[in-house]
Protein backbone atom coordinates (compact mmCIF):
# COMPACT_ATOMS: atom_id res chain seq x y z
CA UNK A 1 0.00 0.00 0.00
CA UNK A 2 1.38 3.42 -0.89
CA UNK A 3 1.51 6.26 1.58
CA UNK A 4 -1.24 8.00 -0.42
CA UNK A 5 -3.58 5.01 -0.11
CA UNK A 6 -2.89 4.66 3.61
CA UNK A 7 -3.56 8.34 4.28
CA UNK A 8 -6.71 8.30 2.14
CA UNK A 9 -8.11 5.32 4.04
CA UNK A 10 -7.14 6.95 7.34
CA UNK A 11 -8.98 10.15 6.38
CA UNK A 12 -12.11 8.19 5.42
CA UNK A 13 -11.97 6.34 8.75
CA UNK A 14 -11.59 9.60 10.69
CA UNK A 15 -14.54 11.22 8.90
CA UNK A 16 -16.77 8.18 9.47
CA UNK A 17 -15.83 7.96 13.17
CA UNK A 18 -16.29 11.69 13.81
CA UNK A 19 -19.69 11.75 12.10
CA UNK A 20 -20.86 8.59 13.81
CA UNK A 21 -19.78 10.06 17.13
CA UNK A 22 -21.51 13.38 16.54
CA UNK A 23 -24.74 11.69 15.47
CA UNK A 24 -24.65 9.40 18.50
CA UNK A 25 -24.04 12.30 20.90
CA UNK A 26 -26.64 14.60 19.35
CA UNK A 27 -29.65 12.30 19.45
CA UNK A 28 -32.71 14.48 19.95
CA UNK A 29 -33.62 14.64 23.62
CA UNK A 30 -37.34 14.93 22.82
CA UNK A 31 -39.18 11.61 22.46
CA UNK A 32 -40.12 11.55 18.76
CA UNK A 33 -43.84 11.12 19.06
CA UNK A 34 -46.56 11.72 21.62
CA UNK A 35 -48.99 9.06 20.47
CA UNK A 36 -52.06 7.85 22.34
CA UNK A 37 -53.25 4.23 22.44
CA UNK A 38 -55.60 4.87 19.50
CA UNK A 39 -52.74 6.04 17.29
CA UNK A 40 -53.72 9.72 17.38
CA UNK A 41 -51.39 12.45 18.59
CA UNK A 42 -51.89 13.64 22.19
CA UNK A 43 -54.25 16.62 22.08
CA UNK A 44 -52.20 18.33 24.80
CA UNK A 45 -49.25 18.46 22.38
CA UNK A 46 -51.32 19.62 19.41
CA UNK A 47 -53.29 22.33 21.23
CA UNK A 48 -51.74 24.23 24.12
CA UNK A 49 -53.49 26.76 26.34
CA UNK A 50 -51.80 29.62 24.49
CA UNK A 51 -52.23 28.20 20.94
CA UNK A 52 -53.96 30.56 18.52
CA UNK A 53 -57.53 29.64 17.60
CA UNK A 54 -59.12 31.18 14.51
CA UNK A 55 -62.46 29.62 15.45
CA UNK A 56 -63.77 27.73 18.46
CA UNK A 57 -66.35 24.95 18.27
CA UNK A 58 -69.26 25.35 20.66
CA UNK A 59 -69.46 21.60 21.21
CA UNK A 60 -65.69 21.01 21.01
CA UNK A 61 -66.30 18.03 18.80
CA UNK A 62 -63.99 18.82 15.88
CA UNK A 63 -60.51 20.28 16.24
CA UNK A 64 -58.40 21.01 13.17
CA UNK A 65 -54.77 21.95 13.79
CA UNK A 66 -52.50 23.34 11.11
CA UNK A 67 -48.73 23.54 11.50
CA UNK A 68 -47.69 26.24 9.06
CA UNK A 69 -44.86 28.36 7.80
CA UNK A 70 -45.89 31.81 6.59
CA UNK A 71 -43.21 31.73 3.89
CA UNK A 72 -44.15 28.30 2.53
CA UNK A 73 -45.77 28.43 -0.92
CA UNK A 74 -47.95 25.42 -0.29
CA UNK A 75 -49.22 26.95 2.97
CA UNK A 76 -50.22 30.00 0.94
CA UNK A 77 -51.84 27.63 -1.56
CA UNK A 78 -53.80 26.02 1.30
CA UNK A 79 -54.77 29.40 2.77
CA UNK A 80 -57.86 30.04 0.54
CA UNK A 81 -59.12 26.52 1.34
CA UNK A 82 -58.69 27.17 5.06
CA UNK A 83 -60.46 30.52 4.71
CA UNK A 84 -63.35 28.77 2.95
CA UNK A 85 -63.50 26.06 5.62
CA UNK A 86 -63.62 28.69 8.37
CA UNK A 87 -66.44 30.55 6.60
CA UNK A 88 -68.40 27.34 6.02
CA UNK A 89 -68.11 25.71 9.44
CA UNK A 90 -67.73 28.77 11.67
CA UNK A 91 -68.40 27.67 15.25
CA UNK A 92 -68.78 24.00 14.40
CA UNK A 93 -65.01 23.46 14.36
CA UNK A 94 -62.06 24.66 16.39
CA UNK A 95 -59.26 25.74 14.08
CA UNK A 96 -55.81 26.08 15.64
CA UNK A 97 -52.70 27.54 14.01
CA UNK A 98 -49.26 26.41 15.17
CA UNK A 99 -45.93 27.86 14.01
CA UNK A 100 -43.54 25.60 12.15
CA UNK A 101 -41.00 27.83 10.40
CA UNK A 102 -38.70 25.85 8.11
CA UNK A 103 -34.99 26.76 8.16
CA UNK A 104 -34.67 26.96 4.36
CA UNK A 105 -37.05 29.96 4.33
CA UNK A 106 -35.02 33.03 5.27
CA UNK A 107 -37.90 35.08 6.73
CA UNK A 108 -40.12 32.30 8.07
CA UNK A 109 -39.01 32.70 11.67
CA UNK A 110 -39.30 36.49 11.56
CA UNK A 111 -42.79 36.15 10.04
CA UNK A 112 -43.83 33.81 12.85
CA UNK A 113 -42.50 36.29 15.42
CA UNK A 114 -44.40 39.06 13.60
CA UNK A 115 -47.61 37.07 13.97
CA UNK A 116 -46.82 36.43 17.63
CA UNK A 117 -46.07 40.11 18.31
CA UNK A 118 -49.47 40.93 16.78
CA UNK A 119 -51.04 38.16 18.86
CA UNK A 120 -49.71 39.87 21.98
CA UNK A 121 -52.03 42.74 21.03
CA UNK A 122 -54.91 40.38 20.28
CA UNK A 123 -54.54 40.66 16.49
CA UNK A 124 -53.14 37.25 15.49
CA UNK A 125 -55.75 36.48 12.85
CA UNK A 126 -55.36 39.90 11.21
CA UNK A 127 -51.59 39.47 10.92
CA UNK A 128 -52.07 35.89 9.70
CA UNK A 129 -54.22 37.29 6.88
CA UNK A 130 -51.71 40.07 6.08
CA UNK A 131 -48.80 37.63 5.89
CA UNK A 132 -50.54 35.16 3.60
CA UNK A 133 -52.36 37.67 1.38
CA UNK A 134 -49.05 39.43 0.69
CA UNK A 135 -46.74 36.42 0.77
CA UNK A 136 -45.38 36.86 -2.77
CA UNK A 137 -44.16 40.37 -2.00
CA UNK A 138 -41.91 39.36 0.91
CA UNK A 139 -41.12 35.64 0.55
CA UNK A 140 -37.85 34.12 -0.72
CA UNK A 141 -35.76 37.19 -0.12
CA UNK A 142 -32.42 36.86 1.58
CA UNK A 143 -32.69 40.24 3.32
CA UNK A 144 -34.68 40.45 6.55
CA UNK A 145 -38.17 41.75 5.71
CA UNK A 146 -38.56 43.61 9.00
CA UNK A 147 -39.64 46.87 7.34
CA UNK A 148 -42.38 45.09 5.36
CA UNK A 149 -43.68 43.44 8.53
CA UNK A 150 -43.58 46.72 10.47
CA UNK A 151 -45.68 48.13 7.62
CA UNK A 152 -48.32 45.43 8.18
CA UNK A 153 -48.34 46.22 11.90
CA UNK A 154 -48.85 49.89 11.08
CA UNK A 155 -51.69 49.00 8.66
CA UNK A 156 -53.37 47.09 11.46
CA UNK A 157 -52.98 50.10 13.74
CA UNK A 158 -50.94 48.24 16.35
CA UNK A 159 -49.05 49.91 19.16
CA UNK A 160 -45.77 50.21 17.25
CA UNK A 161 -43.32 50.61 20.11
CA UNK A 162 -44.77 47.58 21.83
CA UNK A 163 -44.83 45.63 18.55
CA UNK A 164 -41.16 46.37 17.88
CA UNK A 165 -40.19 45.47 21.43
CA UNK A 166 -42.10 42.18 21.22
CA UNK A 167 -40.57 41.35 17.83
CA UNK A 168 -37.08 41.45 19.35
CA UNK A 169 -38.08 39.91 22.68
CA UNK A 170 -36.45 36.47 23.24
CA UNK A 171 -39.77 35.38 24.77
CA UNK A 172 -41.42 35.80 21.35
CA UNK A 173 -38.76 33.63 19.71
CA UNK A 174 -39.18 31.08 22.50
CA UNK A 175 -42.96 31.04 21.93
CA UNK A 176 -42.41 30.24 18.22
CA UNK A 177 -39.77 27.61 19.06
CA UNK A 178 -42.17 25.95 21.51
CA UNK A 179 -44.71 25.41 18.72
CA UNK A 180 -41.99 23.95 16.56
CA UNK A 181 -40.92 21.54 19.30
CA UNK A 182 -44.52 20.37 19.68
CA UNK A 183 -44.68 19.91 15.91
CA UNK A 184 -41.53 17.79 15.95
CA UNK A 185 -43.00 15.71 18.81
CA UNK A 186 -46.14 15.21 16.74
CA UNK A 187 -44.01 14.00 13.83
CA UNK A 188 -44.38 17.08 11.64
CA UNK A 189 -41.78 17.01 8.83
CA UNK A 190 -43.08 19.78 6.64
CA UNK A 191 -45.80 22.34 6.09
CA UNK A 192 -48.70 22.57 5.87
CA UNK A 193 -49.46 19.63 8.16
CA UNK A 194 -53.04 19.22 9.34
CA UNK A 195 -54.28 17.19 12.28
CA UNK A 196 -57.99 16.52 12.54
CA UNK A 197 -58.91 15.40 16.06
CA UNK A 198 -55.33 14.27 16.54
CA UNK A 199 -55.05 12.37 13.29
CA UNK A 200 -52.51 13.44 10.71
CA UNK A 201 -54.34 14.19 7.44
CA UNK A 202 -52.21 12.84 4.61
CA UNK A 203 -52.84 13.00 0.87
CA UNK A 204 -54.71 16.28 1.04
CA UNK A 205 -55.06 17.32 -2.58
CA UNK A 206 -57.23 20.35 -2.07
CA UNK A 207 -60.15 21.94 -0.36
CA UNK A 208 -62.53 19.08 -1.20
CA UNK A 209 -60.38 16.58 0.68
CA UNK A 210 -60.25 18.83 3.72
CA UNK A 211 -64.01 19.39 3.68
CA UNK A 212 -64.69 15.67 3.22
CA UNK A 213 -62.47 14.81 6.19
CA UNK A 214 -64.21 17.38 8.41
CA UNK A 215 -67.67 16.24 7.30
CA UNK A 216 -66.75 12.65 8.09
CA UNK A 217 -65.82 13.57 11.66
CA UNK A 218 -68.85 15.87 12.12
CA UNK A 219 -71.16 13.07 10.95
CA UNK A 220 -69.92 10.68 13.67
CA UNK B 1 23.09 11.47 -17.10
CA UNK B 2 23.58 10.01 -13.62
CA UNK B 3 21.76 6.93 -12.41
CA UNK B 4 19.71 9.04 -9.99
CA UNK B 5 18.52 11.34 -12.77
CA UNK B 6 17.56 8.36 -14.91
CA UNK B 7 15.57 6.89 -12.04
CA UNK B 8 13.95 10.26 -11.38
CA UNK B 9 13.00 10.71 -15.04
CA UNK B 10 11.61 7.19 -15.18
CA UNK B 11 9.51 7.75 -12.09
CA UNK B 12 8.23 11.02 -13.50
CA UNK B 13 7.23 9.42 -16.78
CA UNK B 14 5.55 6.52 -14.93
CA UNK B 15 3.59 9.07 -12.92
CA UNK B 16 2.79 11.01 -16.06
CA UNK B 17 1.43 7.81 -17.60
CA UNK B 18 -0.65 7.10 -14.51
CA UNK B 19 -2.12 10.61 -14.41
CA UNK B 20 -2.99 10.52 -18.12
CA UNK B 21 -4.72 7.16 -17.75
CA UNK B 22 -6.54 8.25 -14.59
CA UNK B 23 -7.71 11.45 -16.27
CA UNK B 24 -8.94 9.46 -19.30
CA UNK B 25 -10.88 6.97 -17.18
CA UNK B 26 -12.40 9.63 -14.97
CA UNK B 27 -13.43 11.75 -17.97
CA UNK B 28 -15.08 8.72 -19.58
CA UNK B 29 -16.85 7.31 -16.52
CA UNK B 30 -17.51 10.60 -14.71
CA UNK B 31 -18.65 12.17 -17.97
CA UNK B 32 -21.27 9.45 -18.51
CA UNK B 33 -22.54 9.78 -14.90
CA UNK B 34 -22.70 13.57 -15.20
CA UNK B 35 -24.44 13.28 -18.57
CA UNK B 36 -27.10 10.93 -17.15
CA UNK B 37 -27.68 13.22 -14.16
CA UNK B 38 -28.07 16.24 -16.45
CA UNK B 39 -30.53 14.36 -18.69
CA UNK B 40 -32.64 13.34 -15.66
CA UNK B 41 -32.61 16.93 -14.40
CA UNK B 42 -33.79 18.34 -17.72
CA UNK B 43 -36.57 15.74 -17.91
CA UNK B 44 -37.69 16.71 -14.40
CA UNK B 45 -37.55 20.35 -15.41
CA UNK B 46 -39.82 19.68 -18.41
CA UNK B 47 -42.27 17.75 -16.22
CA UNK B 48 -42.28 20.61 -13.75
CA UNK B 49 -43.05 23.10 -16.53
CA UNK B 50 -45.87 20.87 -17.79
CA UNK B 51 -47.45 20.72 -14.33
CA UNK B 52 -47.16 24.34 -13.25
CA UNK B 53 -50.04 24.09 -10.78
CA UNK B 54 -48.27 21.54 -8.64
CA UNK B 55 -47.11 22.98 -5.30
CA UNK B 56 -44.97 20.53 -3.34
CA UNK B 57 -45.29 20.85 0.42
CA UNK B 58 -42.45 22.59 2.24
CA UNK B 59 -40.29 20.14 4.13
CA UNK B 60 -37.57 20.26 6.75
CA UNK B 61 -36.05 17.43 4.72
CA UNK B 62 -33.63 19.29 2.45
CA UNK B 63 -33.70 16.56 -0.17
CA UNK B 64 -37.48 16.64 -0.60
CA UNK B 65 -37.23 20.29 -1.58
CA UNK B 66 -35.71 19.30 -4.91
CA UNK B 67 -38.57 20.95 -6.77
CA UNK B 68 -37.82 24.19 -5.01
CA UNK B 69 -34.19 24.08 -6.18
CA UNK B 70 -35.30 23.76 -9.81
CA UNK B 71 -37.55 26.79 -9.71
CA UNK B 72 -34.88 29.17 -8.38
CA UNK B 73 -33.09 31.75 -10.53
CA UNK B 74 -29.84 29.89 -9.76
CA UNK B 75 -31.19 26.94 -11.77
CA UNK B 76 -30.85 29.08 -14.89
CA UNK B 77 -27.64 30.91 -14.08
CA UNK B 78 -26.87 31.82 -17.71
CA UNK B 79 -30.44 32.30 -18.85
CA UNK B 80 -30.83 28.67 -19.91
CA UNK B 81 -31.48 25.73 -17.58
CA UNK B 82 -28.17 24.56 -16.03
CA UNK B 83 -28.68 20.90 -17.07
CA UNK B 84 -28.45 21.97 -20.72
CA UNK B 85 -24.93 23.24 -20.04
CA UNK B 86 -24.27 19.94 -18.26
CA UNK B 87 -25.47 17.86 -21.20
CA UNK B 88 -23.19 19.70 -23.62
CA UNK B 89 -20.19 19.78 -21.26
CA UNK B 90 -20.37 16.19 -20.06
CA UNK B 91 -20.88 14.90 -23.63
CA UNK B 92 -17.59 16.55 -24.63
CA UNK B 93 -15.77 15.28 -21.52
CA UNK B 94 -17.05 11.74 -22.11
CA UNK B 95 -15.98 11.82 -25.75
CA UNK B 96 -12.47 13.01 -24.91
CA UNK B 97 -12.19 10.33 -22.20
CA UNK B 98 -13.28 7.55 -24.56
CA UNK B 99 -11.00 8.77 -27.35
CA UNK B 100 -8.06 8.74 -24.92
CA UNK B 101 -8.94 5.25 -23.70
CA UNK B 102 -9.05 4.11 -27.33
CA UNK B 103 -5.35 4.98 -27.43
CA UNK B 104 -5.41 8.33 -29.23
CA UNK B 105 -2.70 10.86 -28.43
CA UNK B 106 -4.21 14.30 -28.29
CA UNK B 107 -2.32 17.51 -29.04
CA UNK B 108 -1.47 19.83 -26.16
CA UNK B 109 -3.93 22.52 -27.18
CA UNK B 110 -6.82 20.06 -26.86
CA UNK B 111 -5.73 19.06 -23.34
CA UNK B 112 -5.45 22.72 -22.44
CA UNK B 113 -8.93 23.34 -23.83
CA UNK B 114 -10.22 20.48 -21.66
CA UNK B 115 -8.38 22.03 -18.70
CA UNK B 116 -10.08 25.38 -19.33
CA UNK B 117 -13.49 23.69 -19.60
CA UNK B 118 -13.18 21.62 -16.43
CA UNK B 119 -11.86 24.63 -14.53
CA UNK B 120 -14.92 26.69 -15.47
CA UNK B 121 -17.04 23.66 -14.61
CA UNK B 122 -15.58 23.22 -11.15
CA UNK B 123 -15.91 26.93 -10.36
CA UNK B 124 -19.55 26.90 -11.49
CA UNK B 125 -20.26 23.76 -9.46
CA UNK B 126 -18.87 25.36 -6.30
CA UNK B 127 -20.97 28.44 -6.83
CA UNK B 128 -23.98 26.10 -7.13
CA UNK B 129 -22.96 24.23 -3.97
CA UNK B 130 -22.76 27.52 -2.09
CA UNK B 131 -26.13 28.66 -3.44
CA UNK B 132 -27.76 25.32 -2.71
CA UNK B 133 -26.50 25.16 0.87
CA UNK B 134 -26.56 28.74 2.06
CA UNK B 135 -29.00 30.64 -0.17
CA UNK B 136 -31.65 28.17 -1.34
CA UNK B 137 -31.25 25.88 1.67
CA UNK B 138 -32.18 22.71 -0.14
CA UNK B 139 -30.43 19.75 -1.73
CA UNK B 140 -31.15 18.03 -5.00
CA UNK B 141 -29.72 14.50 -5.39
CA UNK B 142 -28.98 14.64 -9.12
CA UNK B 143 -27.32 18.03 -8.72
CA UNK B 144 -25.11 16.46 -6.03
CA UNK B 145 -24.19 13.68 -8.45
CA UNK B 146 -22.97 16.38 -10.84
CA UNK B 147 -20.90 17.95 -8.03
CA UNK B 148 -19.47 14.53 -7.19
CA UNK B 149 -18.16 13.83 -10.73
CA UNK B 150 -17.03 17.33 -11.63
CA UNK B 151 -14.54 17.48 -8.73
CA UNK B 152 -12.48 14.35 -9.63
CA UNK B 153 -12.57 15.26 -13.33
CA UNK B 154 -11.04 18.62 -12.40
CA UNK B 155 -8.52 17.13 -9.96
CA UNK B 156 -7.08 14.52 -12.32
CA UNK B 157 -7.10 16.65 -15.46
CA UNK B 158 -5.35 19.43 -13.52
CA UNK B 159 -2.74 17.14 -11.93
CA UNK B 160 -1.97 15.78 -15.39
CA UNK B 161 -1.70 19.27 -16.90
CA UNK B 162 0.63 20.42 -14.12
CA UNK B 163 2.86 17.39 -14.58
CA UNK B 164 2.84 17.68 -18.38
CA UNK B 165 3.91 21.31 -18.27
CA UNK B 166 6.07 21.09 -15.15
CA UNK B 167 9.02 22.47 -17.09
CA UNK B 168 7.21 25.76 -17.59
CA UNK B 169 6.37 26.15 -13.88
CA UNK B 170 8.42 27.94 -11.22
CA UNK B 171 10.27 25.56 -8.90
CA UNK B 172 8.01 25.93 -5.88
CA UNK B 173 4.84 25.33 -7.89
CA UNK B 174 6.49 22.35 -9.57
CA UNK B 175 7.37 20.80 -6.21
CA UNK B 176 3.85 21.45 -4.88
CA UNK B 177 2.38 19.86 -8.00
CA UNK B 178 4.62 16.82 -7.56
CA UNK B 179 3.45 16.39 -3.95
CA UNK B 180 -0.17 16.84 -5.04
CA UNK B 181 0.26 14.19 -7.74
CA UNK B 182 1.63 11.75 -5.15
CA UNK B 183 -1.33 12.32 -2.83
CA UNK B 184 -4.00 12.52 -5.54
CA UNK B 185 -6.68 10.41 -3.84
CA UNK B 186 -6.05 12.07 -0.47
CA UNK B 187 -6.77 15.46 -2.08
CA UNK B 188 -9.98 14.15 -3.63
CA UNK B 189 -11.12 12.53 -0.37
CA UNK B 190 -10.34 15.68 1.63
CA UNK B 191 -12.27 17.78 -0.88
CA UNK B 192 -15.30 15.47 -0.63
CA UNK B 193 -15.03 15.46 3.16
CA UNK B 194 -15.18 19.26 3.37
CA UNK B 195 -18.35 19.38 1.24
CA UNK B 196 -19.90 16.49 3.18
CA UNK B 197 -19.22 18.26 6.47
CA UNK B 198 -20.70 21.50 5.12
CA UNK B 199 -23.88 19.65 4.08
CA UNK B 200 -24.16 17.93 7.46
CA UNK B 201 -23.50 21.14 9.34
CA UNK B 202 -26.02 23.18 7.33
CA UNK B 203 -28.89 20.68 7.74
CA UNK B 204 -27.84 19.26 11.11
CA UNK B 205 -31.25 20.00 12.60
CA UNK B 206 -32.80 17.58 10.12
CA UNK B 207 -30.11 14.86 10.11
CA UNK B 208 -30.35 14.33 13.88
CA UNK B 209 -34.07 13.56 13.56
CA UNK B 210 -33.01 10.51 11.54
CA UNK B 211 -30.53 9.18 14.09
Amino acid sequence: MTRNTRLTLALIAVVVLVLGGLLAVNRPAQPPAAITDTGAIESTVLVREDSHRLSTAVDGKVTLVEFLDFECESCAAAYPAVKQVLATYQDRITFVVRYFPIPSHPNADLAARTAQAAANQGRFSDMYIQLFENQTSWSHKEQAQTEVFLGYARTLGLDMSRFQRDLDDPATAARVAKDKTDGAAAGVQGTPTFFLNGRHLTDLRGQDDLVAAIDAVLAK
Amino acid sequence: MSAATVEHTERASLEQGFLSRAAAWICAVGGVVGLLAAVILIVEKINLLADAGYVPSCSINPVLSCGSVMTTPQAEAFGIPNPLIGIAGFAVVTTIGVVLLAGARLPDWLWLGLQAGVTLGVVFVHWLIYQSLYVIGALCPYCMLVWAVTIPIFVYVTLRTLRQHSGALPGSVRRAAAVAATYHSLILTGWYAIILLAILHRFWEYWITLA
